[in-house]
């Protein structure tokens, strides 16, 4: 009954612009917490990626103290930096931390696209479009269909050859 | 005093032509869509859904009887096995005497996130497999699968072996925990629930990074530099160009068969173990026992050598192979060494049970 006077006011799709408005800046808000979640990954990746630079360039200092003076020692002074370079890196990718850190930068990025996602269906709702769970819903459902006929198929193919020998056998 | 310099002007003449080279590559290098990577005649003789099976044209008089069909992988298209004719995987089969067909899984789109291994294995590869025995007229048939397209055919060879006679494994997915690559560590760490829940398909960026880290400055510089410094060399350039057009050409991937390849394979390493199922079926390795050829590269920084070879060791073919070659993932299939040794030693192993 208390909701009565309240319906009154909010005047046909008004109403369900108040509700989507709310709805749109909680996703908001979630995104700006998780915005600074990311940024902490974020610096984490690009800290992983700029100390094996540092390292690797020492590493190539030690290596190759002198500046090349010939087109020789310009080329064997490339290949140095190359290997040692892609040495450090791909030791990098292939360690726990960069792969942990790397791991829970994308759950994080997924879980930006999940809130934008969330406010594109409210969106979507709003204009009395299908939303994309809606849209899965469907694919899903055509998914199982097509495997039905298939194997529905199948079977008449099997059935029908099964015809066929005891014809050819008669 | 005068102060001698001991830096040698040629290097400025290198820069200079360098410099040179990078202004006229625009006039030297075809765009991208001028390049046509269809190579070898081939007809269309199915489709279903997006996937399309090739059937090679012969370039022999004579064939032997029984027919090859090649499962290719998922990452990228099939066109590197077809890359130039003097490189050219296909057609070196085809002048050997074999009859090749080759399997396109084609460009998946959002509403195709839940085809599953399943949908590969025992739709597809199985359609696929079932045409070319009733075309032919052979009871069955060879199976050569690459990369991941070797982990589908690995699977369709243990639940269909009575329609596999021979098996031929190139740099096959097969053992995760053992694979010491950088894809194989992004791939433990990766929440594929999350990934497949929110975004459907695996998309091709992601796979663009899993390229990029993978000998970055050689592949992301020196290659570069190479391709500037013999910008005037035509076979060079074309060469670079093809490889350059198929490696950024990769489909996406359908979510829940990206879900279940990332877990069973890398994560919890269920197929070397048997204890992999698809479409409610057991995979068991043991029950493949065709003869089975399996080629591995030494070099491989996508797929380990340690990752593949334990097919060898773990089906139940008592006639089996074991290939290694010093190469790369991609040297192995589109090379001077594929040609001039992989393919005559695949050849001759496979002329004598077709």
């Amino acid at each position: 009954m208390a909701s009565k006077p309240q319906a009154l006011t909010s005047i046909g799709p008004m109403r369900a612009f108040a509700s989507n408005s709310k709805k749109i800046s909680t996703e908001l808000i979630q995104i700006n917490e998780n915005l600074m979640e990311f940024n902490k990954l974020v610096t984490e990746y690009y800290k992983q990626l700029s100390e094996t630079w540092s390292e690797a360039q020492k590493k190539v200092n030690l290596k190759a103290p002198d500046v090349p003076h010939d087109t020789e020692q310009m080329e064997s002074f490339k290949r140095i930096w190359i290997d040692i370079f892609d040495n450090d890196y791909t030791e990098l990718f292939d360690s726990e931390k960069f792969g942990e850190n790397y791991g829970k930068l994308v759950s994080k990025e997924l879980e930006l696209t999940k809130h934008w996602n969330n406010i594109s269906n409210v969106i979507l709702q709003s204009a009395n479009l299908p939303s994309k769970e809606e849209i899965d819903e469907v694919y899903k459902e055509i998914h199982a269909l097509k495997k039905r006929v298939t194997k529905l198929e199948i079977e008449l193919k099997k059935k029908r050859d099964t015809k066929n020998e005891g014809n050819i056998k008669k | 005093m005068k102060s001698e310099s001991k830096f040698d002007p040629k290097i400025m003449e290198e820069l200079i032509k360098f410099g040179k080279n990078i202004m006229d590559a625009p006039k030297l290098v075809s765009a991208p869509d001028e390049i046509s990577l269809e190579v070898t005649p081939h007809d269309i003789v199915q489709k279903i859904d997006k996937t399309r099976l090739l059937h090679y044209r012969s370039l022999t008089e004579k064939q032997y009887k029984t027919p090859l069909l090649i499962s290719y992988a998922l990452i990228n298209r099939y066109h590197i096995l077809d890359i130039q004719p003097e490189k050219s995987w296909v057609r070196n089969l085809l002048l050997q005497g074999f009859d090749v067909y080759m399997l396109d899984w084609g460009t998946p789109t959002s509403m195709d996130k839940y085809l599953d291994f399943d949908d590969y294995v025992n739709g597809y590869l199985d359609s696929s497999v079932e045409f070319i025995k009733d075309e032919t007229s052979t009871e069955k048939i060879s199976v050569q699968g690459y990369c991941t397209g070797a982990t589908i055919a690995t699977a369709y060879a243990s639940l269909h072996p009575e329609s596999v006679k021979n098996y031929i494994a190139t740099a096959p997915v097969i053992d995760g925990w053992r694979d010491t690559t950088v894809i194989s560590n992004l791939a433990k760490h990766m929440d594929v629930d999350k990934m497949v829940e929110i975004i459907g398909n695996m998309p091709p960026e992601f796979m663009y990074y899993c390229f990029s880290v993978l000998k970055p400055f050689e592949q992301g510089i020196e290659k570069y530099v190479n391709f500037f410094k013999n910008i005037e060399n035509k076979k060079f350039v074309d060469n670079f160009l093809r490889v350059e057009k198929w490696l950024g050409d990769t489909p996406p991937i359908p979510g829940e068969l990206f879900r279940q390849w990332i877990k069973d394979i890398y994560q919890d390493n269920l197929l070397i173990q048997n204890k992999m199922y698809v479409g409610g079926s057991h995979i068991d390795l043991k029950k493949i026992d065709m003869p089975l050829f399996t080629q591995v590269a030494v070099g491989d920084h996508l797929v380990s050598p340690e990752c593949s070879m334990p097919l060898h060791y773990a089906v139940g073919s008592e006639d089996k192979t074991l290939k290694m070659y010093p190469t790369g993932h991609v040297g192995m299939i589109a090379s001077s060494l594929s040609q001039n040794k992989v393919l005559p030693e695949l050849g001759k192993w496979l002329a004598e049970r077709s």
